[in-house]
């Protein structure tokens, strides 16, 4: 019984940090693309445009591509415009990084809290509830959920908030893989003794949860969040590609992307920077998380 | 029909242009050298069917299903003139007694491709075909005109009385009220002959019996049609067909950008072809800098309207000032840069509800203001009506195809800026048939659409759009308009024979729904295409804004 279970997070964090190059630069790119999301309207402010204003004035009159070389870029339209519409591409981006950050962020909430309760359930009661678990676990993992999300981003009413749809639909889904993962180590946990002990004294299944489980869950539940946002990320911005993301104007970097592809013959910039930005917050969260991992995820043991 | 004929035409790549443009040298798009007579077009579809049954199409008269079938009359249309009816299988018709009773008289020596005689029975048979329910979703504009409410089809063994075939070359249509524009009518598909007794299975469109310059060859679904010469077609009792290819192939379901690109480079099989779908912005921006491409995309000089549809039966929209005020919130402007790149290529802004080229049409504005709107004058109205600040939670529901999403966001941020704030909900073209055309109680408040008259006739610019009988039940009055005073003057219109008297009458009624603004019209759509290097005698004319499939022909 060596295993480091209660291990402190922030220590592992700030260790993990210091120690791991790639772990930081993912840090700090997520750090940025969230302080741009937070002030995105301070940004926008500073640059003078906002992501829903037409103006025609910046685009070129014979073609309607932006006016200027690189997608229009230039002191006062920093990521230029969008071609058609002369929306500023900057105010686009940043905003978009809102949209993104906030359902990325929030569905993970979402999938994560159901996963852990779902699993520490599963794994602490046994029997019919752990079986129930891990069949409806492997139904949902099989389940052809994108088919689904846009079925339904097709039929439910304009009027639902869209963005609570995303976050309910995208994190309703990820439940399964946390609560195998939460499943498993609450097996482990449950034959340690300080669990048997507290079971003993009469601790009803939900003081043992959260005072004697969930402390030492908090490690693989990290890891996994940090790996599964960029995912959920991923999702938002493949649904927008698709059409049934957030509804225009509200900006969305996967419908950036959509409309972008027609273009990226006469306008290349229009695709790379809403595409860069989402790349970057995909890696950043990612190198993150592989860090974390290294660092507190016992079945994988040594660092880097 | 247009929104769905936009997207029928669209999709299943039925164009047009005018029989006797053909050989006019300012035609747009006429590249100069002839084409001769021979060789194999390609035509690259994005849909992945193609409907070669008369009594299911809504193909114009020019386009895909006129190289297969002819009909009672035809069209000719020319650049500079407006579109006219001329004989096809039959003459343009002759009613003794002001519009009621048509009749029309058959060619002699007419054949179907296996070689009968084409008689008037055959026509009978293919237009009551057009009742029987198997064989719904063709135009339908003679349905009510021949009585035809509880008829349901042939196959049922029963005839429909309104038409008379007293002998195999003449045939007598009895309508149930005067209507002048019948020769067009009878120029629609359902007008085409079909051999009596025929035509009851419902693939009959994959070997439809042809009487036409062309006969099915081969029909793979969803890959390829192959059209093949029809022995039987005599080209000198045809004034409307060239008939100069030798096969026409069809190739359906490519992807629109990719064949804009395919055209553009122009190489092998490509340089016979043409694309059947509009060039998209994106597209058109791209081959402005190809000059070599360039001078290969046609665009018409006008086309269908494009309008922004308000629910009339529906508050806030029930209420005229607040009707009033979105005509001058829009920003026909920006519609233009998000339709086209540029107002050049998108086409004119609009302001009436009778198209360019249309027999009849008044120019006119009833609610002036700049291209980019006046945000200021619709506030005002909104706070005339009550609405000081503005009105909020409308949805405006659109097709997805076609560039629209990008559209109507143009005219969300324009109505932004008098603070109507807009909810924009994309369907799938069924899904949105559905809620506009079939629903019963519909809860949009908005819709993006577009209409290109059916014929050339403003009748068929106005009635489809605006009589209380189109409210849904599949009709196109999108903006549920009902105003009885307007339904008793399209009646009134539709009966008279003389077209320059019945023109007058569609501007007066133009002018007076717009008072009551139903729709915001935005633009006058130009469609642009694009053709290979080797496709002659490809060119639009006024009317309808598609090329002349007929005309087309492979140049040496």
């Amino acid at each position: 019984m060596s295993t480091p279970v209660a291990r402190s997070v922030p220590a592992a964090i700030s260790a993990v940090l210091a120690r791991d190059r790639w772990a930081l630069a993912g840090t700090v790119t997520v750090v940025v693309i969230a302080l741009a999301a937070i002030f995105a309207d301070v940004l926008t402010a500073l640059e003078g445009h906002d992501p829903y204003t037409y103006d025609s004035s910046a685009l070129d009159v014979n073609t309607g591509l932006p006016a200027g070389p690189f997608g229009g870029v230039s002191g006062d339209h920093w990521f230029g415009v969008e071609p058609l519409t002369g929306r500023d591409l900057f105010a686009i981006v940043v905003h978009g990084a809102r949209t993104s950050f906030l359902i990325g962020l929030a569905a993970t909430l979402v999938s994560i809290g159901l996963g852990v309760l779902v699993g520490a359930a599963a794994g602490y009661l046994g029997g019919w509830v752990d079986r129930v678990v891990t069949w409806s676990a492997d139904v949902f993992l099989g389940f052809p959920y994108l088919v689904f999300m846009i079925a339904l981003g097709a039929v439910v009413p304009a009027e639902f908030p869209r963005v609570l749809l995303l976050v309910v639909v995208i994190g309703f889904f990820g439940w399964p893989s946390t609560a195998r993962v939460v499943r498993a180590q609450v097996l482990t946990l449950k034959e340690r003794n300080f669990v048997k002990a507290a079971r003993v004294l009469g601790a009803s299944p939900w003081q043992v949860f959260r005072t004697e489980l969930l402390p030492n869950l908090w490690g693989p539940v990290l890891v996994m969040a940090t790996l599964s946002v960029p995912g959920k990320i991923g999702l938002e911005a493949a649904l927008s590609f698709l059409g049934v993301g957030v509804l225009p104007p509200t900006p969305s970097w996967g419908r950036s992307i959509s409309a972008a592809i027609d273009w990226v013959g006469v306008d290349p910039m229009y695709l790379i920077f809403p595409g860069v930005a989402l790349f970057a917050v995909t890696w950043g969260f990612n190198a993150l998380g592989d860090g974390l991992r290294d660092a507190l995820d016992p079945r994988w043991g040594g660092n880097r | 029909m247009s929104s769905k004929r936009l997207l029928a035409i669209a999709l299943i790549g039925a164009l047009g242009a005018s029989a006797c443009g053909a050989n006019d040298p300012k035609a747009p798009g006429d590249a100069g050298a002839k084409p001769e007579k021979g060789g194999t077009l390609r035509i690259l579809s994005e849909s992945r069917t193609l409907n070669l049954d008369p009594a299911k199409s809504q193909s114009l008269a020019i386009t895909s299903l006129g190289l297969v079938h002819r009909r009672l009359t035809g069209w000719q249309n020319a650049v500079g003139r407006p579109a006219k009816v001329v004989p096809d299988l039959a003459d343009t018709g002759k009613t003794p007694d002001g519009g009621k009773t048509w009749t029309f008289v058959l060619q002699d020596g007419l054949k179907f491709s296996d070689g009968t005689p084409i008689t008037s029975a055959d026509v009978k048979w293919g237009v009551e075909r057009s009742f029987a329910p198997a064989f719904g979703g063709g135009l339908g504009y003679h349905k009510d005109l021949l009585g035809g409410g509880d008829y349901k089809g042939p196959f049922e063994g029963k005839e429909l009385d309104s038409i008379e075939t007293p002998d195999p070359k003449t045939i007598t249509f009895k309508l149930t009220r005067p209507y002048g524009d019948w020769p067009w009518i009878a120029s629609t598909p359902a007008f085409a002959p079909v051999p009596k007794g025929k035509g009851a299975e419902a693939d009959y469109h994959e070997r439809a019996v042809a009487s036409g310059p062309y006969q099915v060859g081969t029909y793979t679904k969803g890959v390829e049609v192959k059209l093949t010469r029809n022995p039987n077609w005599d080209p000198a009792k045809d004034q409307v067909r060239g008939g100069l290819p030798d096969e026409v192939v069809f190739q359906l379901g490519q992807d629109a950008s990719v064949v804009s690109q395919r055209l553009a480079a122009d190489s092998g099989d490509d340089r016979f072809a043409f694309g059947s779908s509009f060039v998209s912005p994106a597209q058109l921006a791209q081959l402005q800098a190809t000059p070599s491409a360039k001078s290969r995309v046609v665009t018409s000089k006008s086309g269908a309207v494009a309008y922004l549809a308000l629910n009339t039966q529906k508050a806030p929209l029930n209420n005229l000032k607040v009707r009033q005020a979105f005509q001058y919130a829009v920003d026909k402007s920006a519609y233009q840069i998000a339709s086209a790149g540029t107002a050049q290529l998108a086409g004119d802004t609009a302001s009436t509800l009778i198209t360019q080229g249309i027999e009849g049409r008044e120019q006119f504005d009833l609610y002036q203001t700049k291209p980019e709107g006046d945000p200021e004058k619709a506030k005002a109205l909104l706070a005339e009506a009550g609405f000081p600040n503005g009105v909020e939670n409308l949805t405006l529901v659109l097709n997805k195809s076609n560039n629209q999403a990008e559209k109507a966001e143009a005219v969300q941020a324009a109505l932004a800026r008098a603070n109507i704030k807009v909810t924009i909900r994309s369907l799938e073209a069924d899904a949105y048939e559905t809620e506009t055309n079939l629903s019963e109680n519909p809860n949009y408040d908005l819709t993006l659409s577009s209409w290109q008259p059916d014929f050339p006739s403003a009748n068929a610019n106005i009635q489809p759009l605006f009589a209380s009988s189109e409210i849904g039940k599949g009709g196109y009055n999108t903006s549920r308009y009902s105003n009885p005073e307007v339904d008793r003057l399209i009646e009134e219109a539709q009966s008279t024979v003389d077209a320059a008297e019945a023109g007058k009458k569609w501007a007066a009624i133009d002018r007076k729904i717009m008072q009551d603004s139903p729709v915001v019209p935005l633009i006058y759509t130009r469609n642009s295409f694009i053709h290979g290097s080797k496709v002659g005698n490809f060119f639009i004319a006024d009317f309808p804004a598609y090329p002349n499939y007929l005309q087309v022909g492979i140049t040496k």
